[in-house]
């Protein structure tokens, strides 16, 4: 009998990805599902087809979250238009020891998704929930409230860039076994393309998505991932968004019609599908500033929504009450590490001979860049550290004000960390210009584009350690973990060094 | 706020629009993006909703008006969202005009505030901003 990664390999060599799929030609709800089922995509038990969540944790509250899906990747649900969900949180998995509940409508006008601020909890406590609707339970999630006070360590990881199509989520697969306070997403939850066929493991179930019917079913194709569920299940979540949550390298502050309309459906669709705490779903306010008691202050920032177009004299990355939020709270930032939840690269990538690699990043908003991180350095706060996604591999930079003027002081250090599952660039291309990068941009002190995986961070009140963990294997589900190499930050003392017990392991670029 | 006789392009009396157009409508004015907010108390009890709007743009330009409400509970968490356009050039014909758009349904239980938001949208360049909105209207009854 086949195993399911036999049968998907199966699959793609004989090009029935290209046959089963798309989920909607013609195909039965049922029908899809099970097209869904056979080719790597599972469920939980209907009507919680899709897990449960929690996110931004608070010292009292947490979000709590889940979506009713009976059939997750039909257009329309078979439920009524308001279905009464309960919840429940307790002090132990068994759901025994209970100290919240209550019940909240779902509605289909936010495809009977359930968002549940829990208030009135204890700081740096675990806690167990579980919803009840229809008849039927899902399963118990565990999630986690910020400490306040003195801190002697936090443990927390990031993931980003999940292509579906790449690959099985391996990664999420480790975020869900590792002991964590919690998880950052930096963006690009979902891919808006359609169809990418050849070998691949699997696809996406149909053309571009563009309505908020495409967008709800995308994320319930993603969430059939079950590793993606047992992460979100395991640890709550902080997220912030790149640009395929709506498209590829959109400015948010567009204003044509088509694309208006197709923001709109990506934004709901993504805040039904997460555990957000915003006031609105079509225009959540996502950027934020979080305590981990005294030890770390979370900034995450929206990179997206309020930008402009790239490569504008007068350009923006953040919009000018973001940037302003950001430089106020620079100003009085305190005595904790200061760690920036970026979605996309904030250090300058230059190309040798002049130009950047992607204007897309902050290489597109220079002057901005030059304000932001002049005022870190006027300011003098310490212990920077900028977390960053989109790049689908892992860079080590050194921060400075000013990247071209190499007397300017290192302020900081940015980690980018390797996907998920979204491809990288060859062996080939990385081989060859990872030195590349390195001689041009002297502030790069690593690189390493082979691998895929996902960052875990240990912070003390005198180090900031970051270990980068990589799977085995894109196409197996059940790659094991590895720890590539590890960096570490001194308090107080800006840049990062490598742990010499790793300092050999492999990289296309390492700065001598 | 422009009237219907204003020439000069923008929807006249024989452009598509609402049959009851009164004088005037809203228009986007000179700046890219202009929005109009209006929060209401809800009543407590079951109530079925209903929301109507007549939104447009000018010829084949992608400048749209958006109506959206967002039904919120009393800690400001959403209930319940229903967007209305923008309506395209596309499905104006290429046509300068307002066509209607609508929804009705249950309000969700637990939502004690809705926030109606027209949003009226310029696409690329230019100076000004051809999102067109008439006759809206939300509309909050028993079931």
């Amino acid at each position: 009998m086949l195993n399911r990664r036999d049968l998907l390999r199966a699959a793609a060599a004989a090009g029935a990805l290209g046959t089963v799929w798309p989920l909607s030609a013609g195909l039965s709800p049922a029908e899809a599902l099970a097209a869904a089922l056979d080719l790597g995509a599972s469920y939980d038990p209907a009507p919680f087809t899709l897990g449960v969540g929690s996110g931004d944790p608070l010292p009292d509250s947490v979000i709590l979250w889940t979506r009713l899906a009976p059939e997750p990747l039909a257009f329309e649900q078979p439920l009524p238009e308001i279905v009464e969900v309960e919840w429940v949180v307790s002090t132990d998995s068994g759901m025994r020891r209970r100290v919240a509940c209550g019940t909240v409508a779902a509605s289909n006008l936010l495809g009977h998704s359930v968002h549940v601020p829990v208030h009135g909890l204890l700081p740096g406590r675990t806690y167990y929930y579980q919803f009840r609707a229809l008849g039927k339970r899902s399963r118990v999630g565990r999630t986690r409230t910020a400490p306040v006070g003195p801190v002697s360590r936090v443990r927390f990881a990031t993931a980003n860039c999940q292509a579906f199509h790449d690959g099985f989520y391996a990664a999420h697969r480790g975020i869900a076994r590792e002991n964590l306070d919690f998880v950052v997403h930096l963006g690009d939850y979902i891919y808006e393309h359609g169809q990418v066929g050849g070998a691949h493991v699997r696809d996406h179930e149909g053309p571009a998505v563009l309505s908020l019917a495409d967008y709800r079913r995308r994320h319930a194709l993603y969430k059939g991932d079950p590793s993606l569920r047992d992460a979100h299940a395991a640890h709550p979540f902080f997220l912030t968004w790149d640009d395929h949550e709506v498209v590829n390298d959109y400015s948010g502050s567009e204003g044509s019609a088509p694309f208006v309309k197709r923001r709109a459906a990506a934004y709901q669709a993504w805040y039904e599908h997460l555990p957000i705490r915003s006031g609105s779903a079509l225009e959540p306010q996502i950027h934020r500033r979080r305590q981990w008691g005294s030890l770390l202050d979370l900034t995450v920032l929206d990179l997206r929504q309020y930008r402009s177009a790239q490569n504008l004299p007068g350009g923006t990355i953040l919009g000018a009450v973001q940037k302003k939020w950001l430089l106020d709270g620079i100003s009085s930032s305190r005595e904790a590490w200061q760690v920036w939840i970026n979605s996309i690269m904030l250090s300058q990538l230059a190309r040798p001979g002049g130009g950047y690699y992607f204007t897309d990043q902050w290489d597109g908003f220079l002057a901005e860049r030059r304000e932001v991180l002049g005022h870190v350095a006027a300011s003098e706060m310490k212990d920077l550290v900028v977390l960053t996604g989109d790049w689908h591999s892992a860079f080590v930079d050194d921060i400075r004000p000013d990247f071209d003027d190499l007397s300017s002081p290192v302020i900081g250090t940015e980690f980018t960390a390797h996907s998920v599952t979204s491809g990288a660039y060859s062996p080939e291309w990385n081989a060859v210009n990872g030195p590349v990068m390195g001689a041009a941009n002297p502030h790069l002190k690593y690189f390493e584009g082979n691998r895929y995986g996902y960052d875990v961070y240990e912070v003390t009140p005198r180090r900031f350690t970051t270990h980068m963990r990589v799977i085995g294997d894109r196409r197996d589900a059940a790659s094991p973990v590895t720890t590539l190499t590890t960096f570490h930050v001194d308090r107080g003392k800006a840049g990062s060094y490598e742990d010499p017990a790793t300092v050999g392991s492999p990289a296309q670029y390492r700065r001598p | 706020m422009l009237r219907y006789d204003a020439g000069q392009g923008y929807p006249g009396p024989g452009d598509p629009g609402p049959a009851q157009r009164g004088a005037s409508f809203f228009g986007g004015g000179d700046t890219p993006l202009s929005t109009l907010r209006q929060n209401l108390t809800l009543p407590r009890r079951a109530s079925q909703f209903e929301v109507s709007a007549w939104l447009g743009g000018y010829a084949s330009q992608q400048d749209g008006a958006r109506l959206s409400v967002e039904f919120l509970d009393s800690g400001g968490t959403p209930r319940g969202l229903v967007v209305l356009g923008p309506v395209t050039a596309e499905e104006r014909s290429g046509r300068t005009g307002l066509h209607e758009r609508s929804a009705r349904g249950t309000v969700p239980p637990g939502s004690r505030t809705a926030v109606v938001t027209l949003q009226l949208t310029r696409s690329g360049g230019g100076t000004s901003n051809d999102g067109y909105a008439d006759n809206i209207s939300f509309t909050v009854g028993s079931r």
